[in-house]
């Protein structure tokens, strides 16, 4: 069984501001931390090498320090990690960093299974995924709660508008992962980071993929950002203070005026 | 371009899968004739990856004055019950977007549906603004399935050529539209909320980093330009009773080969009233305020009152005291009702945007300087749990 | 000791704050620390080589440690003060109990000793204080005895009493110093050790997580093999070898529980809103109560990464530097946390809100490992002797260092850091000419001097483009405003307090008033307050309400 697992480094979404003078972000002050969502992706496939046996290896996309998602997940039990750095990849939008990310992952070898997370949290577009899979031509199941092994075949728990759903399929094939209910994400003691650091690890350029350099970067991305700006903002409320029974009454108010309630 | 290269071992797998009947064996070997669609379903399943598509060559082949019309995918969904299937309302608020785009360009607005079996849709499409219908009919269309799915639309699209495609950002529609995209080399842009035309070019705009900040994307080098749009953030417009759509037949062969995923199972959770969360009129949500379970039933005491739906923060959703389907917000569901009851939610930025467009928004909160205010057309300064048996009193009373 | 690389560092870091996220909110240690109770378990869990293993940081690979450096371990106590200064300590004292070993032990002590604190998780204590004996150990009272078998020595009986001793109630193993026949040296003394009893935990003013007892012993066996570098009479040039960085671990904990504390208050302050907008758009509260003490301890950050990169890159002793990291740290932490009260007014002053805890833990760096007055008096010992050998060229020539760096870049502080250090030199000539220093009053006020124009000087240097160091959590720009802020303090408490300071001990200043320049330096404070304005802004985006 060999997985690899694709691994993001993200700013913490939370804290990002935007300069409303200059219209860039402001990331200063703001932590790198692993997608959450790859962080459950990795643990996903860590549990599935736990239990089946199997060589994990993680792989990456970014500037040097991005080493250290693939590290994390090298200290958490993952075998080999991959980062493509280069500065051909910089710009690229989902379709560039698919087909680097495809580019990549076919030359680790024969994988049975992709972990991805089910999208990054500074982009949002859960795109990257299902664009690997179509790139090496393998099928994908997207928004996984959970992915197990049964026999041969994979079976994997998925979300779907209003429910969820159990799928099965064959390897080879590309699983991008939710964060699950109370997740709690496990974190390396001080001995795992410190045998990671002695893993293998690669950095392999555009060439070292063998990815034409058409196809990365912001030339090759079919997207461009034309402009980035705050949300608008909304008036503020009317705001009402008063004694529960007066708050109840203005709120029913509100509601017989909008037709919620009769008179 | 599409090649066959020596590598080519005739097999024969290429030829079924082929939706569009252009792989032949000759000799052999494979042979594509031009039906061809350059739609990939044989580069997948060659076990010796002899099939290669040239995208550069099949890239500058195009000549973007050629794409033309705005293209809405249609998303359709169970009954529930078991009574069949229905178009779902994320689709006809697509078509609304869809038929200001096709007349600021000019141009016409298609329906893509893609069905088991149409159940004269094109009717109910043609109402909310469709001008055509392509249809492509067939049996292993009976449920979604992403390479089936895609394997068709993309060969639909290099059959025609539009200039813009919606896809709702539903799960659906966020599994389909990437896989189409990495196909045929086009951007995409995900979650879009606002849609325009400048310059004659599609200007995306959508949320990035958790929604605090927004974008404007283009495509400009590539078509059609694609985009998937956040359900409930479109309004949709009043219907034109007796307007319908022309009917284009697209004839599509699918091999069962392209099955690669199998549903085993499939569970639809519906609230009690039947009604989904991202489709209530009135939905009466809580959150970390309320503190425990059973505080948290005081809203669904007060939701049924209403003929609503219970929301739940994060928060809430994360302390247990609901479950995830009833999550609102950028993790959980957007939602658009015409009233939403925010009860006890400070209103974190991802609460925010996914409820932002409710019609009337009602916020009751103990701190004044709650965030959720900012949203909220009507503040109330309070607490939930001297505010709320004091409303469902009220109501109950009325009720009598 | 080899450093980690950055990123291993880095994620090091995390894995400790998410832990603590998980199991140490504030409300967990409030109670703790109400209770007085040593958290046995939690301390457990971050010994376990599955969970942290903190204490293998500091243990070579060869040993079965991780091998952390003085800069990665630093980074470590900062963040550890960070969570909780008591678990810091508890820590700490591992820490600083396995030095005697690390530095003095022979190959086959170390192998046993160290493996074992590696293997066993064992919480280990470092004994030297005696009720009369602080820095001044040579009072120590503690004896030990040769016990002669077959005409050779097979063991010592150790008898004495130790005070204040961290993790003195709960750790497994002891390094005990004591008066040997041959002078003073360490013994590593077993917890189930017969005679060996330690008494209960003390009642503290702050650290109340940090478990903290004397020790009694009485007639206890200790076998031959147990004396640390098998070698009587050592034990204070032992002692004294890990001065250098075990004082600048205390420096990181004065300036993670310093940064804390203000972090807190910026936070805080976004969110007060008073006459009509939050308190961290006034200059009446920003100005006074959180960018000079930014400006402070990260002037005490650079100062402690420079002495730490200087030991990992082979410096030996580094005592004046350790004590200048120390001094700096701990007193500017201990003054952020202090007003981090003040900034949350009457929050503040309640136990709600984590700033009162920190003030109360915090005091300890000023006290611990070498109290502040320790510190300088360990400065000015240091730098006088270098005063006199260099013939008062040592501060010029690093004043002459500012102006060549002022020269490169104009906006980093290197000039009013050069005007300190230039002061700096001309007050402790003036004081070698007229015999000063025969005041301890001057020489003790000249270490506090020194500690501020060095620091200045060497913020200035971090400051400067291609060395921000990667510890730093706002950007660039904000950076060298405080560093300039911070400069202007130095060169303006120089001139002046130096000027006074000869004044005061002699009726004679003899034109000191013309070297310290205090025209340059009065000049040099212009752009002070759109410094601190820029400081402030910045730190109210690198900090946002929560």
């Amino acid at each position: 069984m060999n997985i690899v697992v694709c691994v993001k480094q993200v700013p913490d979404s939370t804290e990002v501001k935007i300069n409303p003078e200059t219209g860039h972000l402001i990331r200063a002050g703001v932590p790198s931390i692993i997608n959450p969502y790859d962080h459950a992706a990795l643990e996903n496939a860590l549990k599935l090498k736990k239990a089946y046996g199997g060589r994990v290896t993680v792989i990456s996309m970014g500037p040097p320090q991005a080493r250290s998602v693939v590290q994390l997940g090298l200290a958490l039990g993952a075998d080999e990690g991959v980062l493509l750095s280069d500065m051909a990849f910089a710009g690229s939008d989902t379709w560039s960093t698919s087909y680097a990310l495809a580019k990549g992952i076919a030359k680790i070898g024969k994988t049975d299974a992709i972990f991805c997370g089910m999208q990054a949290i500074d982009g949002d577009t859960a795109q990257t995924g299902p664009g690997i899979a179509q790139q090496l031509g393998i099928p994908q199941v997207t928004f996984c709660e959970h992915v197990d092994i049964e026999g041969k075949n994979f079976i994997a728990r998925r979300h779907i508008d209003g429910g969820h759903e159990i799928v099965e399929a064959r390897p080879p094939v590309l699983f991008t992962v939710l964060v699950p209910r109370e997740f709690r994400p496990r974190w390396p003691s001080f001995p795992e980071i410190h045998g990671s650091s002695k893993k293998p690890y690669h950095v392999w350029t555009a060439e070292d993929i063998g990815a034409e350099k058409h196809y990365l970067g912001l030339k090759g991305s079919p997207t461009q950002v034309s402009r980035i700006y705050p949300p608008p903002q909304r008036d503020k409320a009317e705001m009402f203070t008063g004694s529960p029974h007066e708050a109840a009454e203005h709120i029913l108010a509100i509601m017989r005026k909008g037709q919620f309630i009769g008179d | 371009m599409i090649e066959v290269s020596k590598k080519c071992i005739g097999c024969g797998k290429c030829v079924p899968v082929c939706p569009f009947a252009a792989v032949q064996m000759v000799d052999r070997l494979a042979v594509i004739n031009e039906a061809c669609t350059l739609c990939g379903a044989c580069v997948q399943v060659c076990p010796v990856k002899a099939i290669t598509i040239n995208r550069e060559e099949a890239s500058a082949r195009r000549d973007l004055s050629s794409y033309k019309g705005v293209w809405v995918y249609v998303e359709l969904m169970d009954v529930p019950g078991g009574h069949g299937k229905k178009v779902r309302p994320v689709t006809l608020e697509l078509l609304s977007a869809g038929r200001r785009l096709a007349d600021e360009l000019g141009q016409e607005l298609c329906a893509v549906l893609i069905a088991e079996k149409n159940h004269g849709w094109e009717k109910e499409l043609g109402e909310y603004g469709a001008d055509k219908v392509y249809l492509s009919e067939h049996p292993e269309f009976f449920e979604y399935n992403t390479d089936i799915f895609s394997t068709a639309v993309i060969g639909i699209i290099n059959r025609h050529k539009p200039s813009v495609m919606l896809y709702p950002a539903s799960i659906q529609g966020r599994d389909l539209a990437p896989r189409v995209a990495a196909s045929i080399y086009v951007g995409l842009t995900a979650d879009c909320t606002a849609l325009a035309i400048r310059d004659g070019l599609l200007v995306q705009s959508r949320p990035a980093f958790g929604g605090n900040i927004m974008a404007d994307i283009l495509s400009p080098t590539s078509r059609p330009q694609m985009a998937t749009v956040r359900p409930n953030v479109m309004k949709i417009d009043e219907p034109r009773p007796g307007r319908t759509a022309i009917v284009v037949r697209e004839e599509i062969k699918i091999d069962k080969g392209l099955r690669r995923v199998k549903v085993l199972e499939r569970k639809l959770a519906h609230d009690k009233a039947g009604t989904r969360i991202d489709e209530a009129r009135v939905i009466v949500s809580g959150g970390r305020g309320l503190k425990t379970k059973e505080k948290f039933r005081l809203l669904e005491d007060l939701s049924a009152l209403l003929g609503g739906v219970v929301g739940a923060s994060r928060a809430a959703v994360d302390m247990g005291l609901k479950d995830k389907t009833h999550q609102v917000g950028q993790s959980g569901t957007t939602v658009s009702p015409k009233l939403y009851l925010a009860c006890g939610i400070s209103g974190a930025v991802q609460h925010i945007v996914g409820m932002k467009a409710s019609d009337i928004i009602v916020a009751v909160n103990k701190d004044p300087n709650a965030p959720i205010f900012n949203v909220a057309g009507h503040g109330v300064v309070g607490d939930v749990h001297e505010i709320l048996p004091k409303l469902i009193d009220s109501l109950k009373k009325k009720g009598k | 000791m080899p450093s980690m690389d950055a990123i291993s560092r880095g994620l090091v870091l995390d894995s400790l704050r998410e832990y603590a996220k998980r199991r140490l909110p504030y409300d967990v240690i409030r109670e703790l620390d109400h209770a007085n109770e040593f958290p046995a378990e939690i301390l457990k869990e971050m010994y376990d080589p599955a969970v942290l293993g903190v204490h293998l940081l500091m243990i070579p690979e060869e040993y079965g440690g991780v091998s952390g450096g003085t800069y990665d371990i630093c980074r470590v106590c900062e963040a550890l003060a960070r969570i909780d200064l008591g678990i810091a300590t508890g820590v700490f004292a591992t820490f600083l109990g396995t030095d005697p070993v690390n530095v003095g032990g022979t190959q086959e002590q170390k192998n046993k000793w160290l493996n074992r604190i590696a293997r066993e998780n064992l919480l280990v204590a470092y004994a030297a204080t005696e009720a009369d004996a602080g820095s001044d150990l040579i009072n120590l009272r503690t004896r030990a005895e040769h016990v002669v078998k077959n005409g050779k020595i097979a063991g010592y009986r150790i008898t004495g009493n130790k005070q204040w001793i961290s993790n003195g109630g709960v750790a497994h193993l002891y390094t005990v110093l004591a008066m040997a026949p041959g002078g003073p040296s360490w013994f590593i003394v077993e917890r189930d050790m017969e005679g060996f009893s330690p008494n209960k935990h003390e009642d503290k003013h702050g650290i109340r997580l940090s478990n903290t007892a004397a020790l009694a012993l009485d007639n206890v066996y200790v076998p031959a093999e147990n004396l640390i570098g098998l070698e009587e009479g050592k034990g204070l040039m032992q002692a004294q070898a890990v001065f250098g960085y075990t004082r600048l671990m205390v420096a990181a904990f004065g300036l993670g529980a310093g940064w804390e504390a203000l972090e807190q208050a910026i936070r805080y302050s976004q969110q007060r809103i008073q006459a009509g907008g939050p308190l961290s758009d006034k200059q009446g509260y920003t100005h006074k109560l959180i960018v000079p003490h930014a400006a402070r301890l990260e002037a005490a950050r650079a100062y402690i990464e420079y002495t730490a990169n200087r030991l990992d890159g082979g410096g030996h002793g580094l005592q004046t530097e350790g004590a200048i990291a120390k001094y700096s740290a701990t007193e500017n932490g201990n003054k952020a946390a202090e007003d981090a009260i003040q900034a949350l007014g009457g929050y503040g002053y309640t136990r709600d809100f984590p700033v009162e805890k920190i003030k109360r833990d915090i005091k300890i760096t000023c006290i611990y490992e070498g109290t502040s007055e320790i510190m300088e008096m360990t400065i000015y010992r240091g730098r006088w002797q270098e005063h006199l050998k260099s013939r008062g060229r040592y501060h010029l020539d690093m004043a002459d260092g500012m102006d060549r760096l002022h020269t490169d870049t104009h906006d980093c502080g290197a000039y009013a850091a050069g005007l300190a250090l230039r002061a700096l030199a001309a007050v402790m000539e003036e004081c070698r000419v007229q015999k000063l220093t025969r005041h301890q009053h001057v020489t003790f006020k000249l270490g506090r001097l020194i500690a501020l124009a060095e620091t200045a000087a060497c913020f200035a240097r971090a400051s400067a483009p291609g060395r921000y160091p990667d510890s730093v959590r706002f950007d660039a720009a904000i950076y060298k405003a405080l560093s300039r802020v911070y400069a202007r303090e130095a060169a303006l408490t120089l001139a002046v307090e130096g000027l006074a300071l000869v004044l005061g001990a002699s009726d004679n200043s003899s034109g000191l008033d013309a070297a310290v320049n205090l025209p340059a330096v009065q000049e040099a404070q212009k752009g002070l307050i759109a410094d601190m304005d820029l400081a402030a802004a910045g730190l109210k985006t690198t900090f946002k309400a929560k």
